[in-house]
């Protein structure tokens, strides 16, 4: 029987940092992982939590890791040519491919923005794929504002929209980033999808304000975040009902998503 | 099914094989196989694999698939058309004589064992060796006796079939004798876990009257290879001032507690409380080893026994991977039942539907005279000398306390069963202390912890522990937020898991066996089985008002 709770050693190429408190760490990986996967990263001495994907290249994986928890403090101590420990990917991913063809609006709030990056990313340089990707970001304030020179990159070829909810700074709204959904004109398209991610409330409010502006249910994809010790379904940490986010999420179509209730 | 139906089916399968690799498919075989209906979840991963293939092969079979198919066989086969000549020879001899030759030790071997049975091989063409794989199937075909198969499989055909079926996937070009290699591989290894199933049926289902002395001659036998576990005295107290009973080694049987349920469940034998699963280096990780290598046998109550397949479900079933450090324990675990000798105070099973086991290898009657029914073969001889009786094992078919189970059936009523004011009463009545998962038979959830050795090195291990899913930190994630913030929130989380969601998912049967021990341990004294009926009474009336 093959140990799947079994990490295995992988080396740190590149430490970026992007905020005062988050972290991109470039770790060599040829695995296949798809949009919105996660991996399990450990520390020894430390332990283990579940990251999503925030970026991916030839021969390598990017986490983009927020400090806070143990974990998280941990991961600072590392630099490039130190071994980070992980297993993975795990979990179902973004429905990329029949995203394709058809407009599509991802509302990120925070690091939410992290799992939904390598499918921003695959259809900026795929841009015949999608006629049309309207990009709504929220984040806390500007000291919290996320892979500043790829949103600048993303204003060429997708309509976007940034938000801070205090503080201010150029190029950015103030308020919440729910507020600029009903700018989006569902009643125009013939078909299209949704991608929501980011805290649960900020992920609810979305939701809702995207159905009250005439968005179908069943075109919103969100995307959980849960405790997690093994992510492979024996945990019991993210369990929701007879639901395992690790196994049938973390992505969730809101018509299930809706019915999730913790 | 009876066990002369399971011998038939398994016969003719073992006809079926001997065709397939006796000489090349014909017309008649090809009709033949395009007239079955392959299974698409025959429940063996590798038969399904052969399956797959052969269906695939089937599928696409144009005009020329019997030359095709001929032309495979001679080159898997009989090495035509290889220049070095390598093949999956079909030969016993071959893999298993001291050289790759034919006609060594091996083959005399078979033909002695063929004698000594006297049975007439059929068919079988004077060029073809006695130990060639088709004869080799047809005679496994041909045996009655469950001893005999289960010596000549594993003595000879499972030797070699891995390897032999190794190479006709090497050198196999259609997927049709790919697949019946799987096949091969496959139903052999089922075969050997069957018929030693059968085995232990034959020789078993004998009783015995025991005295203590010579059932502590029997725990002393038994003990050079297996760790016997029972419920015994712990010497500690607990909060109602009766001595702990928990799972423990015992060599004598005056150890067993059979009259009170255990304060906590046997699954701390075979899910430990805390194990180590990896240890690191700086670059390093490495699988624990279980240092012990001998096997386990739980004396408990069919409670404990029932609650192991829902382990089982969670470890071994569920995401479609087997736990290592689950399976590496549970593998080894045999159990006594030991009968009731009366529903104890706080148990519920008869309403969980847990009261009734089968699955056991021995059942104990313990009280002024021992009674114990054999089921097992392995243990057929271990009473050797005991008074022979007649014993029926009885189960407990009437509780003190009674539940009726929810009935969620549908999203509106689960979510009708979620949003329930009933469970906001928990938030003051439970202090989250997490005891009644301690003691629970079927709570599985873990969390794990890294521990290092000492500050100056990075070499530690990662250890993994129960965890509760009463306690407030049981979904706090890195970033401080919590799934769900209440006690109620909670108790709800598993009363439905307990009662309605792993059933939901597994299919089988609820989670909770009804064993009471959640009752007996909680400190506020919220008993579980008015809980689960205070649920079910919330929703109907929930239900109702609709």
């Amino acid at each position: 029987m093959e140990n799947i709770m079994l990490p295995k050693p992988h080396k740190i190429l590149r430490v970026l940092k992007e905020t005062q408190a988050e972290y991109t760490f470039r770790v060599e990986c040829s695995d296949e992982s798809k949009h919105g996967q996660f991996y399990m990263l450990s520390i020894p001495k430390i332990g283990e939590a579940p990251i999503s994907v925030s970026g991916r290249g030839e021969g390598y994986v990017e986490f983009t890791i927020r400090k806070v928890g143990r974990l998280t403090d941990g991961m600072f101590g590392l630099a490039a040519g130190d071994n980070l420990f992980m297993r993975g990917p795990y979990g179902n991913s973004f429905p990329v491919e029949s995203f394709e063809g058809k407009p599509l609006i991802v509302i990120s709030g925070g690091t939410g923005m992290c799992p939904v990056r390598t499918t921003l990313n695959y259809f900026y340089d795929n841009p015949e794929k999608c006629p049309e990707v309207r990009f709504m970001a929220g984040f806390k304030a500007p000291d919290a504002v996320l892979f500043t020179e790829e949103l600048e990159k993303f204003k060429d070829r997708f309509n976007t929209q940034y938000c801070l909810d205090t503080g201010e700074m150029e190029g950015f709204k103030s308020g919440f980033v729910t507020q600029c959904i009903s700018d989006v004109p569902f009643a125009d398209y013939e078909d299209y999808n949704v991608v929501i991610v980011g805290p649960p409330a900020m992920m609810h409010i979305a939701a809702q304000e995207c159905v009250k502006c005439g968005a179908a249910e069943e075109k919103i994809w969100v995307s959980f975040e849960r405790k997690m010790s093994c992510a492979v379904g024996k945990c019991g940490h993210c369990k929701i009902n007879e639901t395992y986010v690790c196994l049938e999420g973390p992505v969730f179509n809101y018509t299930k998503a809706k019915e999730l209730l913790d | 099914m009876k066990t002369s139906e399971i011998m038939t089916g398994r016969k003719d399968f073992y006809t079926f094989l001997q065709r397939l690799f006796y000489k090349e498919v014909d017309a008649q075989l090809l009709g033949a196989l395009k007239g079955m209906t392959f299974s698409e979840n025959c429940g063996d991963a590798e038969m399904q694999k052969g399956y797959d293939a052969i269906a695939a092969y089937l599928k696409n079979s144009g005009e020329n698939s019997l030359d095709e198919l001929a032309a495979d066989f001679s080159k898997v086969f009989l090495g035509a058309g290889s220049h070095e000549g390598n093949a999956a020879f079909p030969y016993e001899s071959v893999y298993m004589g001291e050289k790759p030759l034919v006609m060594q030790k091996p083959w005399e071997e078979v033909k002695k064992i063929y004698a000594q049975h006297g049975l007439a091989l059929e068919n079988v063409p004077s060029e073809m060796m006695e130990d060639h794989i088709s004869i080799e199937l047809q005679f496994m075909a041909q045996l009655d006796d469950i001893d005999d198969a289960k010596a000549f499989l594993s003595g000879h055909l499972l030797c070699w079939a891995d390897r032999f079926c190794a190479d006709i996937e090497k050198y196999a070009e259609t997927d049709f004798y790919k697949g019946a290699a799987a096949l091969l591989r496959g139903f052999l290894k089922m075969d050997l876990a069957l018929l030693t199933e059968l085995e232990g049926q034959e020789h078993a289902e004998k009783a015995y009257s025991v005295t203590d002395a010579q059932f502590d001659a029997v725990i002393e036998r038994l003990s050079k290879d297996y760790k016997v576990y029972a419920p015994r005295l712990t010497g500690k107290f607990g909060r109602n001032g009766k001595e702990i009973v928990r799972f423990g080694e015992i060599k004598s049987v005056s150890e067993i507690v059979y009259d009170r349920q255990s304060d906590f469940s046997a699954k701390e034998v075979y899910y430990p409380v805390m194990q180590t699963m990896i240890y690191f280096t700086e670059s390093e990780s490495r699988e624990s080893e279980l240092k012990d290598d001998k096997g386990i046998i739980i004396i408990a109550h069919p409670c404990d026994i029932n609650a192991v397949r829902r382990l089982d479900s969670i470890f071994l079933e569920n995401g479609n991977h087997g736990d290592v450090y689950y399976a590496r324990l549970r593998n080894k675990v045999k159990f006594v039942m030991l009968e009731c000798a009366e529903s104890f105070e706080n148990c519920f099973c008869v309403s969980a539907g847990s009261n009734v086991c089968e699955d056991y290898a021995m059942a104990l009657r313990l009280g002024e005279t021992n009674s114990v029914l054999v089921k097992d073969g392995e243990f057929a001889a271990l009473f050797n000398g005991c008074e022979e009786t007649e014993f029926a094992p009885k189960f407990v078919t009437e509780n003190k306390k009674a539940v009726n189970m929810p009935k969620v059936e549908g999203k509106d009523d689960v979510k009708l069963a979620s949003g329930l004011e009933y469970w906001n009463s928990f938030d003051e009545k439970c202090i989250s202390c997490g005891g009644c998962n301690t003691v629970c038979p079927t709570c599985a959830c873990f969390d794990t912890v890294d521990v290092i050795y000492d500050e100056t090195s990075v070499d530690g291990e990662r250890r993994r522990v129960w965890s509760s899913c009463m306690l407030d930190t049981f979904t706090l994630t890195a970033g401080g937020g919590r799934a769900r913030k209440t006690a109620g929130a909670n108790m709800r989380f598993k009363v439905l898991h307990k009662t309605y969601d792993f059933k939901k998912r597994f299919g089988k049967e609820n989670m909770c066996v009804g064993c009471g021990r959640c009752t007996s341990r909680c400190p506020k004294d919220i008993d579980f089985a008015e809980v689960v009926n205070g649920f079910t009474e919330a929703l109907d009336t929930a239900k109702e008002a609709k």
